[in-house]
């Protein structure tokens, strides 16, 4: 028996605060509730308070994962935080999650500036650290709140993305084969701008001119200290990398769509997943849907989604799946897990 | 056609009989807005198996144009 790394358990966390249809279809005359709900799949996105950061959702999905009592602080000798929107410039909001979580302080701590791709990558590197024995239970955070980088009257972006946060725990485990893997990884930094907060760090720092608002073609208002996401081209990015990635991981593990029981993508939207489900040539019950509630939390839809679908039994029995991120970036990565 | 006519139906909210070549895209009871371009690459995608660029599909005012891009981007 080796040493190998596995998900030994997860949970989410979303702040109280709700953002419903009825409300955006108010702002946006040309949309109504139910037309925003059929091409979404969304009905309810939850957002961050005013005072209450990504560091903060983190924290109480970490003490969620806690309270389910798999692990404890106790148990963490390494925290992977994924977010884009860190407490500070500096320091590492990871940083101050071990000492606020009681985590001891012989733990290793480190951010990960990546988004909808973010979970997978940060599994690789929770795996990377627990197989080569330099950790034994990675406490791995997704956390973001988009919500305060959104101009209210963006309806391209503000009807699509909720805050919230994941905690997963990553720890040894003696098996016969890997649960976690293999993996693929992408990227192409060409597509940055196609989903970008442009002001706001090094490049282009904020500015009276940066917040200077503007109002598109299709009338959503927006400032470059706004996120803005070009809706067309991060579809055509989809759906030509998403099913390349697949096909690059079914190849190199010589699996094929019917051997995996489940699919589990980033959530971007029940639009997006049902195109990509169509591309995929896959079940509409291999590729579960869970943004009704939450929307698309950014690096948090995957383990969101397998929180939920733990919860409705969907893992009583061990099932092989395929997770894919992919977005911002752009940056894609997709691996098997066996859970 | 008969696929895609059905699906631009249901992106404009007309009945599938109302979708010609001549269907004008930016018409009164619809815009040929960034959801409608972005919901008709995935349906171009789904009935062509091309991926169509959305600022090429933004330039299109009838359906006859999509057509041409669609034409156009099967052939290269």
């Amino acid at each position: 028996m080796t040493s190998y790394a596995k998900i030994a358990d997860l949970a989410g966390y979303l702040p109280p605060t709700i953002l419903d249809n009825e409300e955006l279809a108010a702002l946006y005359p040309s949309w109504t509730a139910s037309k925003i709900f059929e091409k979404t799949g969304i009905r309810t996105r939850h957002v961050a308070a005013p005072d209450e950061t990504a560091g903060d959702l983190a924290y109480q999905a970490a003490r969620a994962l806690f309270a389910r009592g798999t692990i404890s602080a106790a148990d963490v000798d390494f925290v992977i935080l994924c977010t884009q929107a860190p407490d500070y410039v500096l320091p590492t909001t990871a940083c101050l999650l071990q000492d606020r979580l009681g985590i001891s302080t012989g733990a290793g701590a480190l951010d990960v500036n990546l988004g909808c791709s973010g979970f997978v990558y940060c599994l690789s590197l929770a795996k990377g650290l627990v197989e080569s024995g330099s950790a034994r239970c990675v406490l791995v955070l997704t956390a973001d709140t988009y919500s305060k980088y959104i101009h209210p009257l963006d309806k391209s972006v503000r009807t699509l993305f909720g805050d919230a946060a994941a905690a997963t725990a990553v720890v040894a485990c003696e098996a016969g084969q890997a649960p976690i893997g293999p993996f693929v990884f992408g990227t192409d930094g060409s597509g940055a701008n196609n989903l970008i907060v442009e002001a706001g760090a090094a490049r282009t720092p904020r500015s009276a001119a940066t917040a200077l608002e503007h109002t598109d073609e299709s009338g959503n208002v927006r400032s470059r200290d706004n996120l803005y996401m070009a809706g067309a081209k991060i579809l055509s990015f989809s759906l030509n990398e998403v099913p390349r990635a697949a096909a690059a991981l079914m190849d190199k593990t010589g699996t094929s769509t019917e051997t995996i029981d489940y699919f589990v993508l980033h959530q971007a939207n029940r639009f997006m997943l049902d195109a990509l489900r169509k591309k995929l040539k896959v079940s509409e019950a291999q590729l579960p849907i869970h943004v009704e509630e939450c929307g698309n939390t950014v690096s948090s839809t995957i383990p969101l989604t397998l929180a939920a679908m733990r919860d409705e039994g969907c893992f009583d029995t061990e099932k092989k799946l395929m997770l894919i991120g992919f977005g911002v970036g752009y940056s894609w990565a997709a691996c098997l897990l066996n859970f | 056609m008969t696929k895609f006519y059905e699906g631009m139906a249901e992106i404009f909210e007309v009945e599938p009989a109302d979708i010609t070549p001549q269907f004008e895209l930016s018409n009164a009871s619809a815009d040929w807005d960034s959801l409608a371009i972005v919901s008709t690459i995935a349906l171009v995608d789904d009935c062509f198996n091309v991926t169509l660029d959305g600022e090429a599909l933004a330039a299109c005012t009838t359906i006859g144009d999509i057509e041409a891009l669609v034409a156009k981007a099967g052939k290269e």
